[in-house]
C-alpha cells in the first residue's frame, strides 16, 4: 500500500478524538489514586466486566489490525491456528493462575515469584525477564501506531510515534491503574465498533450471505475460493510440534506475561477474577475470527475478483478491504479502532514497567522507603519509562508479530512456569525455580538474538545442539517446545533433589487456593510433576522425529 | 484434612485439570492431530494444469462432505472450539469453582 500523499482528514479527526478522550479519562480517573495499592492494582476495587473489557484491550494489540491478516494470507491454518491457541489461553490463564494469583494479594508477577519462593534474586531476575519481555512486546505495537499514521493518515511516522508514545505516556503516569483500566475499557469498546462494522459491510459487498455475522457469515463462498486457491485450507504446511509450540507459548507464555497477569491483582475478589476471564475469552474471540474473516475476504478479492495487492501491503489488508468496498467513513472508524489497540497494549505495559522499576526493583533495594515516596517516585519512573520506550521505538526490531511471539516464548520460559508450578505444587524451591527460569530463559533469548535480531538460519546455529530441528515455515517457533519444557524439568528435577521449601511458604499454596486450613498432602503429589516431566520429554522427543515429512 | 475438604480437593484439582486438558486439545494439539491424521480431512487431488507451476503435480484439498455450514470440518472446529467451546469451558469451571467457593467459606 503506497502511503497517503495527503492528510486523511476524516480518520485523522477521530484518531485524535480517541487520543483526546483517552487523556480526558485518565485525568478523570485521577481522583481516584490515593495510595500506591490504587495506583498499581487500582485498589482492587475493579468488577468483572470491566476487567473483562479492559483485558479484551489488552489483548487485541495493534497485530489484530496489522499482521494477522498478512499471515492469514500467507497461510490461513497457521495463522489461525496460532491466534486461536491465544484465544483459548485465557481458559488456560485462568484455571492455571488467574483466581489464585488474586488471593496471593500481590502487585505484580515480580513480588509474587518473589514472596511465594521468599528470595530478593528471583525477583531481580523476574524483573529482568519482565523487561526484555516487555520491551519486545511493546516497541513493535509503538512502531505499529507510527506505521498507522504514516500510511493511513499521510502523517509522518515519528509524529504518530511521538504523538501516540506522549498521549500513552501521559495518561497512564496520570491516571495510574484506574486510568489505565478505564481507558482499556474504552478502548475495547471503541475497537469492537470499529472492527465488526466495517468488516460486516466489507462481506456484505463481496457477497457473503451471512455478512450481518462476519466471524461465521462466509461459508458460502467457500467453494468459489477452493475453486480459485484449491488448498487454501491445507493444515500440513508444518510441522506438527509447531502446532505444540504454539500451544505452549500461548497457554504458559500468557500467564508469564506480567501486564496480563497484573490485571488479575485489580479485581474485587477470586470469582470477579474467573468470570472476567470469560467475558474476555468471549470477546477476543469475536474479534479474532473477524479478522480472519477479513483475511478470507482479502485472499478471495484478490483470486476471485483478480485484484493484485503487493506483498508488501498484506499488512494493511483491513484497510485496503474496507477503502475499496466500504468507503472513507467506514475506513476513518477502522483506523480509529487500530489507534486504540495500538494505546491499549502499551498503556499495560508501561504500567507493569513502571510498577517492576519502582515498587519491586528499587522498592527490593530500599525496603525502608514508605509508599508516599514510591507513589511519588511511580509518577516520575512512569514518565521516563515512556519517554524511553518512544526514543527505542524510533529503531526497533523488526515489526511486530514476530517479536510479539518471541515474547510470549520468554515469558513462558521464564516467568509462566515458576508461577504455575509455585501455584500447583507446593514443594517447588528457589532453587529449582532459579534453575528453571534462568536456563528456559536463556535458551528462549539467545534463540531470539540469534535467529530473530541476528537474522540466523535456525538449522545452522550452533546453540542449542538440536536446533537443526528448527527446519521448515515458522521452525523457530520450536525453540518454545524445548525452552519451556526444560524450564519445567529443571524447576521439578532441581526442586526434588534439594531442601523442601518452609511451612511458611507451602501454606501459601493452600492460602491461593481458598483454603482456611493447612494440610500437607494438598498439592503435594508426585502425580503432577511426573506427568509434567513425561510430557515435557515427550514434546522434545517428538520434535526431533517426522525429519523427512516436511518442508525444510 | 476432612472427607468435606477432601471431596473438595479433588474436585478442585480434576475439574481444573479435565476443562485444562480439553482447551489444551483445542488451543494445539488438534492441529498437529490433523497434521498427523490428514488423510482423514484431506484427499490427493491431481493439480489443475494452470497452477502446476505453484503447487506440483498433486495437491491437497479437504473432504468436501466433512464440512459444516460451507466450512471444512478442521477449519470450524479449530474456530468454534477455540471460541465458544473455550468460553463454555471457562463458564463450566467458573460455576463448579464459584460453588466450591461458598463452600470453603461456609
Amino acid at each position: 500500500m503506497e502511503p497517503r500523499g495527503e492528510v486523511f482528514v476524516l480518520g485523522l479527526i477521530l484518531s485524535i478524538v480517541v487520543l483526546l478522550i483517552s487523556v480526558m479519562i485518565s485525568v478523570w480517573a485521577r481522583r481516584f489514586t490515593r495510595s500506591l495499592g490504587d495506583y498499581y492494582v487500582a485498589g482492587r476495587s475493579i468488577g468483572a466486566l470491566n476487567n473483562g473489557l479492559a483485558m479484551v484491550s489488552l489483548a487485541l494489540s495493534l497485530t489484530t489490525f496489522i499482521g494477522l491478516t498478512a499471515l492469514i494470507i500467507e497461510g490461513l491454518y497457521v495463522a489461525v491456528a496460532v491466534y486461536a491457541s491465544f484465544t483459548a489461553a485465557f481458559i488456560g490463564l485462568m484455571v492455571l493462575a488467574a483466581p489464585y494469583l488474586r488471593r496471593h494479594k500481590s502487585f505484580t508477577t515480580m513480588a509474587f515469584i518473589s514472596e511465594r519462593y521468599d528470595s530478593k534474586t528471583l525477583r531481580y531476575i523476574s524483573v529482568i525477564v519482565m523487561m526484555i519481555v516487555s520491551v519486545l512486546y511493546l516497541a513493535g505495537n509503538l512502531k505499529g501506531i507510527g506505521i498507522v499514521f504514516f500510511f493511513l493518515l499521510g502523517v509522518p511516522e515519528i509524529v504518530g510515534i511521538v504523538v501516540g508514545g506522549l498521549v500513552v505516556t501521559l495518561y497512564v503516569t496520570l491516571g495510574g491503574m484506574y486510568g489505565v483500566t478505564y481507558n482499556q475499557t474504552f478502548q475495547t469498546i471503541v475497537l469492537l465498533f470499529c472492527l465488526m462494522f466495517p468488516v460486516a459491510i466489507v462481506m456484505r459487498t463481496l457477497g457473503a450471505s451471512g455478512w450481518v455475522f462476519p466471524p461465521l457469515g462466509y461459508g458460502d463462498m467457500v467453494p468459489q475460493m477452493t475453486e480459485a486457491v484449491p488448498h487454501y485450507f491445507w493444515a500440513m504446511v508444518a510441522h506438527p510440534v509447531v502446532y505444540i509450540a504454539i500451544f505452549l507459548g500461548s497457554f504458559i507464555g500468557i500467564i508469564g506475561l506480567p501486564h496480563f497477569v497484573m490485571r488479575y491483582f485489580t479485581v474485587r475478589d477470586a470469582k470477579e477474577a474467573r468470570w472476567s476471564t470469560v467475558i474476555c475469552v468471549f470477546l477476543v474471540g469475536l474479534v479474532n475470527t473477524t479478522v480472519y474473516a477479513t483475511g478470507f475476504a482479502a485472499v478471495y478479492y484478490m483470486q476471485a475478483e483478480g485484484v493484485d495487492i503487493p506483498t508488501a501491503a498484506y499488512d494493511y489488508v483491513v484497510f485496503i478491504l474496507v477503502e475499496a468496498l466500504a468507503g472513507d467513513g467506514w475506513l476513518a472508524l477502522a483506523v480509529a479502532g487500530s489507534v486504540a489497540a495500538g494505546l491499549s497494549t502499551v498503556s499495560g505495559l508501561l504500567m507493569i514497567m513502571g510498577a517492576g522499576l519502582i515498587h519491586d526493583l528499587y522498592g527490593a533495594i530500599k525496603p525502608e522507603v514508605d509508599d508516599e515516596t514510591k507513589l511519588k517516585l511511580s509518577y516520575g519512573a512512569m514518565f521516563l519509562v515512556g519517554v524511553a520506550v518512544i526514543l527505542f521505538s524510533l529503531d526497533p526490531p523488526e515489526f511486530i508479530l514476530e517479536a510479539i511471539m518471541w515474547s510470549f516464548g520468554i515469558a513462558a520460559a521464564g516467568l509462566g512456569v515458576p508461577i504455575v508450578m509455585g501455584i500447583w505444587w507446593k514443594r517447588t524451591n528457589k532453587y529449582g525455580v532459579g534453575a528453571g527460569m534462568v536456563v528456559g530463559t536463556l535458551i528462549a533469548f539467545v534463540s531470539w538474538i540469534m535467529i530473530g535480531y541476528m537474522g540466523m538460519d535456525p538449522v545452522d546455529i550452533p546453540f542449542p545442539f538440536f536446533a537443526k530441528y528448527f527446519y521448515g515455515p515458522l521452525g523457530w517457533i520450536k525453540v518454545i517446545a524445548v525452552a519451556v519444557p526444560i524450564s519445567f524439568i529443571l524447576t521439578i528435577v532441581v526442586s526434588w533433589l534439594t531442601p523442601p521449601p518452609p511451612e511458611n511458604l507451602q501454606r501459601q499454596v493452600d492460602e491461593m487456593h481458598g483454603w482456611s486450613d493447612v494440610d500437607p498432602k494438598r498439592y503435594n503429589g508426585k502425580g503432577l510433576p511426573i506427568v509434567i516431566i513425561v510430557l515435557s520429554v515427550f514434546i522434545m522427543w517428538f520434535m526431533t522425529t517426522l525429519y523427512d515429512q516436511f518442508p525444510k | 484434612m476432612n472427607n468435606d475438604s477432601k471431596r473438595g480437593y479433588k474436585l478442585e484439582v480434576w475439574v481444573t485439570a479435565i476443562c485444562f486438558a480439553i482447551v489444551a486439545v483445542t488451543g494445539g494439539f488438534f492441529s498437529s492431530v490433523v497434521v498427523i491424521m490428514n488423510e482423514v480431512f484431506f484427499h490427493q487431488v491431481p493439480t489443475p494444469e494452470n497452477l502446476v507451476a505453484a503447487y506440483g503435480e498433486t495437491m491437497f484439498v479437504f473432504k468436501e462432505h466433512l464440512s459444516v455450514w460451507g466450512f471444512p470440518l478442521h477449519y470450524f472446529l479449530l474456530v468454534v472450539l477455540s471460541w465458544f467451546g473455550a468460553t463454555l469451558v471457562g463458564a463450566i469451571w467458573c460455576l463448579v469453582m464459584d460453588r466450591l467457593e461458598e463452600k470453603q467459606r461456609a
